[in-house]
């Protein structure tokens, strides 16, 4: 039951983010009134008087794979970073890899997205980079203690008993020992960097205004709230039901693996 | 270690995060192209225009100088002028810093009993459907953002059913507590669901602890066994995870100002990137660290009081 509603609300935003840019073809094109309900628009005009559904198809996309890219970033940094402080012998190393991440924890991850807006302006590919950072702290902190549990473990011993290479056990053997704790964790820091890149795009520092987007929509069709809500209502309810659907798909699988 | 051994070193720690961002911030944006001076001339990249500005503002001055200047503005209480009105950066701050307080004040004052109140409740009866059903919400509400969720419930609760105000345009948030009712509900969504599960979590190993069998076997009542002695040793990861979700309150709530329309630190915070106002978003992004950073020193101080053990690091 409840797997059959996390699968529904991961699928329906997802299956329209990916298979919408396809279908926006056959949506009307021409621009009509702001705010209206007309012949040949299902859901309205938004603000600039563009079709609603036409943008609500091609608006997924973009938010989906900011997120997606900066999470995949995360993953590849964090990994990198967790497992070659898990690794080290040396504790200088550890501790100059790990406590950077400290200072970087004390500053809301948000402000940190509004500061480097605020320095280099107007930017998407930044978004992904700022998202990035602040995320890929919470991988290598998870990464190291997993590698630290892995690397105490008798196969790990072995290992190093016969003389195998640094590289054999502490990338190879560990490296795989971490795939399961890390694909656990992925779907929570898929929300977070959902989180992360639609607050960034509501408060107009990634995309810009006139971007089809399901967060740039909200922010730009908020005045219009009363006179045609679907233009913020499909957007607004697409991301939550994505977010809560990732959650919960994930918590089911990690605790069918337990 | 005693309460204050540790709550002085805990503090030393917390001084050395407040310097390293206050350095980064700095850093940063001396290592971006373009300063306040082309920031402020904007629309008319005058070479001697900027030039002027550069001079007025002291950006002329070597690297090392300015950052002791920042260093040493921040410990007097000078954080600068904002470059758009001109207005000290601490003043404009403070103006705007009122209703934030409020709304995340009200914001825990609410969620520390709700978490108690859930995490208790849904620990006593693991398994059942309460438990459940708390366990299958704050897993769901993690990092749904709070734009989308808040418009979902503007247009129930304000626009279809008319029981609550949409926006707080025009009134003040302790005058008219009704204007706090849906920004704080939103805020709780997210920032109540980690405490929750981890106090929870904890109250399930402390009520299966041999203390909290002997406490039974002694014939202690049931709620003197549960507040009394399961709930202190269960509490402390709990208010250190309370601690971690002020980052994430502190986003939510510039996020949550903006849809409300609350004039508060987001207004101004907003305001000030677009117009690319760096000593603003500067100002207030240590300003918020150090609240963060001081948010989490109370909590592994609080932590430390509750289970000793537990907050030896």
């Amino acid at each position: 039951m409840r797997r059959a509603v996390a699968v529904t609300l991961t699928g329906i935003p997802l299956a329209v983010a990916v298979f919408g840019p396809v279908l926006a073809g056959f949506t009307n094109a021409r621009r009509g009134p702001a705010y209206a309900f007309g012949p040949g628009y299902p859901l309205g005009t938004d603000g600039l008087g563009r079709d609603v559904l036409g943008l609500v198809l091609r608006g997924g996309l973009s938010t989906l794979a900011l997120a997606a890219a900066a999470t995949v970033a995360a993953y590849g940094i964090g990994t990198l970073v967790g497992l070659l402080a898990a690794g080290t012998r040396r504790r200088w190393m550890d501790e100059t890899l790990m406590r950077p991440l400290d200072v970087l924890l004390a500053v809301p991850a948000l402000l940190v997205l509004l500061l480097v807006a605020a320095s280099a302006g107007r930017n998407a590919g930044i978004i992904v980079v700022v998202v990035t950072v602040v995320t890929a702290p919470a991988v290598a902190r998870l990464v190291r203690t997993a590698a630290l549990d892995a690397a105490r473990h008798p196969a790990a011993e072995a290992m190093v008993l016969q003389g195998e290479s640094w590289w054999a056990v502490h990338i190879g053997y560990v490296g795989r020992c971490i795939v399961r704790p890390l694909l656990a964790d992925a779907g929570t820091r898929m929300t977070t960097s959902v989180y992360l890149v639609g607050a960034a795009n509501f408060l107009g520092v990634g995309l810009p205004p006139d971007a089809a987007d399901w967060a740039v929509l909200v922010d730009r069709n908020r005045a219009g709230l009363l006179l045609q809500p679907w233009a913020v209502l499909v957007p607004a309810a697409l991301i939550v039901a994505f977010t809560l659907g990732v959650n919960l798909l994930a918590d089911d699988l990690t605790r069918r693996r337990r | 270690m005693t309460l204050a051994g540790y709550g002085l070193r805990r503090a030393g720690v917390g001084l050395l995060q407040i310097l390293a961002v206050a350095t980064l911030v700095f850093a940063f944006l001396e290592a971006l192209p373009g300063d306040a001076a082309v920031a402020a001339a904007g629309d008319d990249p005058d070479p001697a225009r900027i030039a002027a500005l550069r001079q007025q503002f002291g950006l002329d001055r070597p690297v090392w100088q300015r950052y002791g200047d920042w260093l040493g503005g921040l410990v007097t209480g000078d954080l600068g002028a904002s470059l758009r009105s001109g207005r000290p950066v601490v003043s404009l701050l403070g103006t705007a810093a009122g209703p934030t307080t409020v709304l995340a004040l009200v914001t825990l004052a609410v969620l520390v009993p709700l978490t108690v109140a859930l995490g208790v409740c849904a620990a006593v009866r693991a398994g059942g459907w309460f438990d459940r059903a708390v366990s299958s919400t704050t897993v769901a509400l993690h990092c749904v953002p709070e734009f989308a969720l808040a418009v979902l419930l503007i247009a129930v609760f304000a626009l279809w059913l008319g029981l609550l105000p949409a926006t707080a345009v025009g009134g003040g948030l302790l005058e008219d507590p009704a204007l706090l009712v849906l920004p704080v509900v939103v805020l709780l969504a997210r920032s109540a669901a980690a405490p929750v599960r981890t106090l929870r979590g904890a109250m399930i190993d402390a009520l299966a602890s041999d203390y909290v069998a002997h406490a039974r076997r002694h014939g202690l009542p049931r709620w003197r066994v549960l507040l009394g002695h399961a709930l202190p040793n269960a509490a402390a990861p709990a208010v250190q995870q309370l601690a971690r979700t002020v980052d994430w309150l502190v986003g939510g709530i510039i996020v949550v100002e903006a849809i409300f329309a609350i004039p508060g630190l987001s207004a101004v915070l907003v305001e000030a990137v677009a117009a690319r106002d760096v000593p603003v978003v500067q100002g207030v992004t240590v300003m918020v660290a150090a609240v963060a950073v001081l948010a989490n020193l109370t909590a592994d101080v609080i932590a430390f009081r509750l289970a000793p053990r537990a907050g030896v690091a």
